[in-house]
Formats: C-alpha cells, sequence, structure tokens
C-alpha cells in the first residue's frame, strides 16, 4: 500500500477547485480487501426487495463482500436475515437464488434448521455421544447483525456499530420515494434480469450510473439508432426512447446526499416517451405536482455502496457486488408499479432491453470500456486520476433551490445545463470512501 | 417434397445462417430473415424456469420485426461502439436438427443445438455461448426463410458483453 493514510488517495479542495483520487483506489488489490471488510461488511448494504419475498418461507439468496446470506420470511411473515452456513461444518446450506422452503437441511450431515433459521434437527443427536457443553450450544443460523427496510428495499449491516438505517440514508430516501411511490399498489421486479461480470473495479461501475459525460463518446452508436428511429431510418419502432441529445440545452443538476450517496438529476426531453407518462394524472393527484415533476426527470441515485436506481430511459435496479480488485459481477432488474398496464409494461421492458440489458445497445460499451479503464490503471504507477472536476465551479455546499423545494439538505448541490456533464457527482462516494477506511489502515511505509 | 428432403432443406438453412454470421455476411444473414420475423432469447426466471412471456418478463433479446436485427447490423458497421471494436470472432456449431410438429410444404419448425465459441479479441478472452435453437421456417417463392427464431441460453452468466451474433 502506497500510504498508510486513507484520506493521502483523495485530495478533496473545494477552493482551489481540485477532486482528485489516486488510480490506487481502483487498482491495489491490498485497498480492495480493506474496502470490502470497511465498506461491504462493515455498514448498511441492499440486499432484495420485501416482495421478493412475499409469502410464508419465501427465501432470497444473495452475497454481501465475501459472506452468503439468506433473506427468509418465516411461517408466520416474520423477515430474518442469516448467514448461509450451517453451523456443524460450515457447508453453504442453500445453492438457488429464490425459492420457497419449509425447512433448510444441510445436504452434508442433514442438520435442519426452519425457516426463521431455528435449528430443529441434529441427525441422530441422542446416539451421538456428545457432552453437556455441545447441548448448551446455540446451533441456529447465525443471524447478521443488523436487518431493516425503507420503502419495501431490505438492508442489512454485518457490523453492529452502524447509526440506523433511516439515518444512514438520511436525505437519499426522498430520492428513494420518487422511485418507490411511483405505482399506487407499489412497485415490483420485471421477471428477469442479467446477471454478468466485468473485469474492472466495483467503482467503475458505481461512478459510471452518474456519469453525465460519457453518453456522447461511449454511447455513440445507441444515440445514433435512436436518431434514425426518430427520422424513419429505422424499421425498428418497438422502441421510442428518449432522445438524449436534446437534454444538452436543458437543465440538470446533482446532489451530494452524504454517506457515500448521491443522485444526478436531468431534465427529460420526451417525457412521454416515458412508461410512466401513462399514469401521469393518478400519480400527479396522488403524489402533488412537484413530486410527480422529479418523478418524470431522469435521475441516477446511488446508495452507497451497491445500490444504484436509474431513472431514465426506463426504471432499472442495479446490484454491485465487488469480486476481486478487477473483477465485478451485476445484477439488473427492471423496476415497475405492480398492476402496470399491458401496453406501459412493454414499453417499459423493451427500452429496458434495448438500453441497459447486457445484451442491449448500451450496456455493453460501459462494461468494455471500464475493461479499458483497469487495464490503464496499471499503465501509470503515482498517478492522480482528473475525472472529478467537471462542474467543479458550479458546485456549492449545502442546499440549492431544486433542494428546498424537495426538502433536503444535501452536503452539496450543482445546477447548470446538461452541457456542463458535470462529475461532481462521485465526490459523495470518495469522501465515504475515506470515512470507511480511515483508521483500518495497515502501518506500512510511506 | 419428402421427409428427407425437407430436414434437408432445414439443415441447410441453420447451416447458412451459421456462415453467413461468421463470415459477417449480414445482408445475406438479415435476408434470412422475413420482415415481421419474430427473434426471441427468453431470459432464466429462476434456476430451472425460463419466461414464456416476452410481453410481461425481460428477455435477453426480444424484436418483433426483423428491424431489430437490422439495428444491430447498422451498429457493427459503424465502428461507433467500443464493444464491438475490434469485433469479436465467432464459430457458430449447429447440430442435431429434428423437425417437430406439423410439416407442411411450406412450413416447419426445427430445433437444433448450438454452440458458439467467441473470441473477444479487445482483452484477448474467450467464451462458449451454447443453447438451442428453434427456427420457425416458411418457404416464399421457393425459398426457406426464418419467420421466427427462439434462442434458448443456457449459460446466462455473461462476462461483459453479448450480441445478437454471440448465439
Amino acid at each position: 500500500m502506497r500510504y498508510a493514510d486513507a484520506a493521502r488517495y483523495v485530495i478533496d479542495d473545494p477552493d482551489k477547485g481540485v477532486f482528485r483520487v489516486h488510480r490506487d483506489v481502483f487498482g491495489d488489490a491490498d485497498l480492495f480487501d480493506l474496502e470490502v471488510r470497511q465498506i461491504f461488511e462493515g455498514g448498511w448494504v441492499y440486499v432484495c426487495m420485501e416482495n421478493q419475498v412475499p409469502k410464508p418461507n419465501d427465501f432470497f439468496c444473495t452475497k454481501i463482500g465475501r459472506r452468503s446470506v439468506i433473506v427468509s420470511r418465516d411461517e408466520d411473515g416474520v423477515l430474518h436475515c442469516f448467514y448461509n452456513t450451517c453451523r456443524h461444518r460450515g457447508a453453504a446450506i442453500c445453492h438457488v437464488e429464490r425459492g420457497n422452503k419449509k425447512y433448510h437441511v444441510c445436504d452434508y450431515h442433514g442438520w435442519a434448521y426452519d425457516s426463521s433459521g431455528k435449528n430443529f434437527d441434529i441427525k441422530d443427536r441422542e446416539a451421538g455421544g456428545y457432552a453437556d457443553s455441545f447441548d448448551a450450544c446455540d446451533h441456529n443460523l447465525l443471524p447478521v447483525a443488523r436487518f431493516d427496510s425503507y420503502a419495501g428495499l431490505l438492508f442489512v449491516s454485518l457490523n453492529p456499530n452502524v447509526p440506523s438505517l433511516s439515518d444512514y440514508l438520511g436525505d437519499a430516501k426522498k430520492f428513494l420515494d420518487l422511485v418507490m411511490d411511483q405505482g399506487r399498489d407499489g412497485m415490483e421486479l420485471v421477471p428477469g434480469r442479467t446477471n454478468y461480470t466485468y473485469a474492472g473495479n466495483w467503482k467503475l461501475q458505481l461512478d459510471n450510473s452518474l456519469d453525465f459525460y460519457h453518453l456522447t463518446s461511449t454511447h455513440r452508436s445507441f444515440v445514433n439508432i435512436v436518431n434514425q428511429r426518430e427520422a424513419g431510418k429505422s424499421a425498428n419502432q418497438q422502441v421510442t426512447s428518449p432522445n438524449f441529445q436534446r437534454r444538452f440545452a436543458m437543465p440538470a443538476g446533482m446532489f451530494n446526499l452524504g454517506n457515500g450517496h448521491a443522485v444526478m438529476w436531468a431534465d427529460q426531453p420526451n417525457p412521454e416517451t416515458q412508461p410512466l407518462w401513462g399514469e401521469i394524472e393518478e400519480v400527479t393527484s396522488r403524489v402533488g405536482e412537484m413530486r410527480a415533476k422529479w418523478m418524470l426527470r431522469a435521475r441516477n441515485l446511488t446508495i452507497f455502496p451497491n445500490l444504484q436506481l436509474a431513472d431514465s430511459t426506463s426504471l432499472v435496479l442495479r446490484t454491485i457486488s465487488p469480486l476481486a480488485v478487477d473483477k465485478t459481477e451485476m445484477v439488473m432488474y427492471s423496476l415497475a408499479p405492480v398492476g402496470e398496464a399491458d401496453d406501459l409494461r412493454y414499453t417499459r421492458i423493451r427500452q429496458h432491453e434495448d438500453f441497459f440489458n447486457v445484451s442491449g445497445l448500451a450496456t455493453p460499451d460501459d462494461t468494455i470500456v471500464y475493461e479499458d479503464c483497469q487495464a490503464g490503471f496499471v499503465s501509470a504507477d503515482d498517478d492522480w486520476l482528473q475525472c472529478f472536476e467537471r462542474g467543479i465551479t458550479a458546485l456549492k455546499p449545502g442546499a440549492n433551490e431544486h433542494a428546498s423545494e424537495l426538502g433536503i439538505s444535501p452536503v452539496a448541490s450543482m445546477v447548470g445545463e446538461y452541457a456542463m456533464q458535470n462529475e461532481v457527482s462521485y465526490h459523495s462516494a470518495y469522501q465515504e470512501w475515506v470515512r470507511r477506511l480511515s483508521g483500518a489502515m495497515p502501518q506500512a511505509a510511506e | 417434397m419428402n421427409a428427407t428432403d425437407q430436414l434437408r432443406a432445414a439443415t441447410d438453412v441453420l447451416a447458412r445462417e451459421a456462415l453467413y454470421l461468421d463470415d459477417r455476411r449480414w445482408d445475406e444473414w438479415i435476408a434470412l430473415y422475413c420482415e415481421d420475423c419474430e427473434f426471441w432469447t427468453p431470459s432464466w426466471l429462476t434456476e430451472e424456469d425460463i419466461s414464456a412471456d416476452p410481453n410481461r418478463e425481460i428477455s435477453v433479446f426480444y424484436f418483433k420485426s426483423r428491424g431489430g436485427l437490422e439495428d444491430r447490423v447498422w451498429r457493427i458497421r459503424s465502428g461507433q461502439a467500443a464493444a464491438l471494436t475490434p469485433l469479436p470472432r465467432t464459430t457458430h456449431q449447429v447440430t442435431g436438427a429434428v423437425l417437430e410438429g406439423d410439416v407442411t410444404a411450406d412450413a416447419m419448425i426445427v430445433k437444433s443445438a448450438f454452440a458458439c465459441h467467441v473470441y473477444f479479441v479487445r482483452n484477448k478472452t474467450q467464451h462458449v455461448f451454447f443453447g438451442r435453437y428453434e427456427h420457425g421456417l416458411v418457404r416464399i417463392d421457393g425459398e426457406w426463410r426464418i419467420q421466427r427464431k427462439k434462442i434458448t441460453l443456457m449459460n446466462d452468466f455473461v462476462p461483459a458483453m453479448l450480441d445478437v451474433f454471440c448465439v
């Protein structure tokens, strides 16, 4: 490790208009190990939606850092979350992403647990010749330290010493509400998801979802295909994605929401192309004109460290799992109002597939440039990346008029024309990165 | 046309599609398809279940006309897509073709197995996508064309990118 102090890796000097991150932050395997322990296993992370486990005995299995966990709804409807490992020999007891099981029985020696994680059978226990000390042991599946939900989204912290989920999310809750309140009867994940990896650091995805600046270069082919469809030069008329080029003369901005969370927003040039438009009267009457206006704006929200909700051509929910310093696994869903009309759902799905699928017209270009970045990080040694300063002169501490309208108190706000294509949305994550890694660094020579 | 001739006609379409994709003869590939064709790769919903409803569920690919394929070919040729520059090389192996369902002189369904070896030139890695094809073929003006293609992709855990020519 180059520095023993995490703060040395990030230069954050707003008075001079400087924000730089050392490229080791994306390429140093020792720093990655610390991130897994201090960030993913050290605080709140998103796991799944409550309505992915709607019925008694439904379960959902996922990973938090290195740890596999099971979210399970018990017989009485109470949600639990425990580590996916048998108390006997340690075998993983769950091998599928989701399902319904009253009992989880280990395939190895048959120890059995109910859907609340309680051990109810140790095979051939009576003949086992165990001492009293064994009987005194707790044999239940190990619960995670903290487990809570907000707006139907379930979060876990493997570290008990964290603020409440509500305090951790802070003003980001207002932006989660702008997503989760879109459906009169709530929101659901559209069945079918995309699961992919890329050979790059997890923070490349973290930043890219807030990146205005790459659209016209990385996604040039997508933008031109949309232009051709609009001009009637494409026979593919099943998709009516908005024309992002028209955004450039429109207002756009961002909020640093603290604790690593951030959101970028932009006015939508063709709101009528959004599936939400079909329900806008009902939505407006329910949530009011101000919030309906914000729901129609493009908003890409990052809940640090692993949840992203992007509302642009369609509404996407992504989770980020770090596998190695240079390997990341993604799961991506389309999020939709419960009971959405067939024609609106059809538009939503086709626009999701067209842009967001890893088999679509945009995401493959993102993943490939992430791999270019990862390859490039190691090509220079001691160097600071220059990708955090577009828009820095428009960045103001605290709230602006848009924040006041929403009733939030962000750490910092910025507004300007979309053409500024700001990069200051990423600051929040690296400020949190410094906080989370500080104090955890092993002593290293400088 | 007897059963053997009909199967031979079907396997000829499958072999030509593989040839045109691997040789990047995109216009000839597109021409195999009817304008109002359906091109569908359903997504897996769980370890055991695969989507049956492209209208209410996400697909890997779902095009209700040839226009969806033409967009892809435009993108391949544009030189504007990092994921396709340089273009990955492919070899499609298609085998085990059988006719199932009603076979008439002008329509048939042929099912086959495929493996598509993809060499991602940009980062010198390779991957095999594999699964099964179901082609709905129709004969128009004496030529067999693809009215419907369903690709069941068995390994849907994707390394970084997937495009129509990789399956």
